[in-house]
C-alpha cells in the first residue's frame, strides 16, 4: 500500500510521450538496419561462393596437374622400357650370332 | 503467423496487435520514460530508447508474448541507462562535471505546489546513484514490485528493498528538509 509520500514519487515518475518524430525516426533506423543486415548478408554470401569456386577451381588443377605429371612419368617409364628393351634384344642378337659362329 | 514478416516494409508500415511496430507504438512511452527519468536528458533518452527498440527488432521473432517483451524492454533499457551513464561518467572524467541536479527540467502543466514537489523529486531521485535510481523508476513509473525488479536488474530481492528503503528515507528528508527551507 503506497502512502501519500510514495503517490507524489509515482506522480513525479509519470510516464512521458517521446517526441512526435521518435516512432518514424526508429522505424527509419529499423529499415536501414534491416537493409545493412541484407547487405552484409548478402556480401557474405558472395564471399561464400567465391570462395568455393577457389577451392574447387585449385582442386580440379590440382588433380589435372596429377594427371600430367602421371602420364609424363609414364611416357618416360614407357620410353626407358624400350630402351632397355632395344639394348636387350641388340645384346642377344650379338650373343645370337657369337654362338651361331661356334 | 506472428513475427513471420519482422522487418519487412510492409510490416512495418503497418503496426498491428503483434508486429514489432504495434510494439514500438504500444511500448515507446514505457522505454523513453524509464530513460528520461534516469537520465534527465530527453535527446539522451531518445538515443537509448533508439538503440533498446533496434535491438528488439533483431530478437523479435525470439519473444514471443507482450509479457515477454515487457520484461525484455525493461530490462535492456535500465541496463542501457546505466552503461550510458557510466560511459558518460569516463568519458566526462576530468572534464567539466555538471550536477544532474543543475540540469533545467522542462515546464510541466499542473498546480505550482505540485510542480515544484515534482520537479524537486525528480531532482532527488536523479541524483541517487545509478542502481537505487533504476529501482526507484521501475518501483514507481512501471509499479513492478522488489521481486521483479530483482528479476529485472538481476540483483538480490533484499538488495532491491534496501535501496528502495534507503532511497526513500533519503527523499523524505530531503522534501522535509527543502518544505521547511520554502515554509
Amino acid at each position: 500500500m503506497m502512502d501519500d509520500f510514495e503517490k507524489q514519487i509515482k506522480e513525479a515518475l509519470a510516464k512521458q510521450d517521446p517526441s512526435p518524430f521518435f516512432e518514424a525516426r526508429v522505424l527509419g533506423a529499423v529499415k536501414r538496419q534491416a537493409r545493412e543486415r541484407r547487405a552484409s548478408l548478402r556480401m557474405w554470401w558472395a564471399s561464400a561462393v567465391v570462395a568455393m569456386l577457389l577451392v574447387v577451381t585449385g582442386s580440379a588443377w590440382q588433380q589435372h596437374q596429377k594427371a600430367v605429371r602421371e602420364e609424363a612419368a609414364g611416357k618416360e617409364a614407357k620410353a626407358r622400357l624400350e630402351l632397355a628393351l632395344k639394348i636387350t634384344s641388340v645384346k642377344l642378337q650379338r650373343i645370337s650370332r657369337k654362338v651361331e659362329g661356334i | 503467423m506472428p513475427g513471420q514478416a519482422v522487418g519487412t516494409e510492409t510490416e512495418l508500415d503497418n503496426p498491428g496487435p503483434r508486429t514489432f511496430a504495434g510494439v514500438l507504438r504500444a511500448k515507446q512511452s514505457m522505454v523513453f520514460s524509464i530513460a528520461y527519468h534516469f537520465l534527465r536528458d530527453r535527446s539522451a533518452a531518445e538515443e537509448v530508447a533508439q538503440d533498446v527498440f533496434l535491438q528488439l527488432h533483431r530478437r523479435f521473432e525470439e519473444l514471443k508474448s507482450d509479457e515477454h517483451v515487457s520484461f525484455w524492454l525493461r530490462k535492456v533499457a535500465s541496463h542501457r541507462c546505466i552503461d550510458y551513464v557510466r560511459k558518460q561518467k569516463s568519458q566526462a572524467a576530468g572534464g567539466l562535471a555538471v550536477s544532474l541536479e543543475d540540469v533545467p527540467m522542462p515546464s510541466v502543466d499542473g498546480k505550482p505546489q505540485d510542480h515544484f514537489l515534482n520537479r524537486r523529486l525528480q531532482s532527488l531521485i536523479a541524483s541517487l546513484p545509478e542502481k537505487p535510481r533504476m529501482v526507484m523508476i521501475l518501483r514507481y513509473q512501471e509499479d513492478l514490485m522488489p521481486e521483479e525488479i530483482a528479476t529485472v536488474m538481476e540483483m538480490p530481492v533484499r538488495t532491491v528493498k534496501s535501496h528502495l528503503q534507503r532511497s526513500l528515507a533519503m527523499l523524505r528528508e530531503k522534501i522535509d528538509r527543502s518544505m521547511g527551507d520554502v515554509r
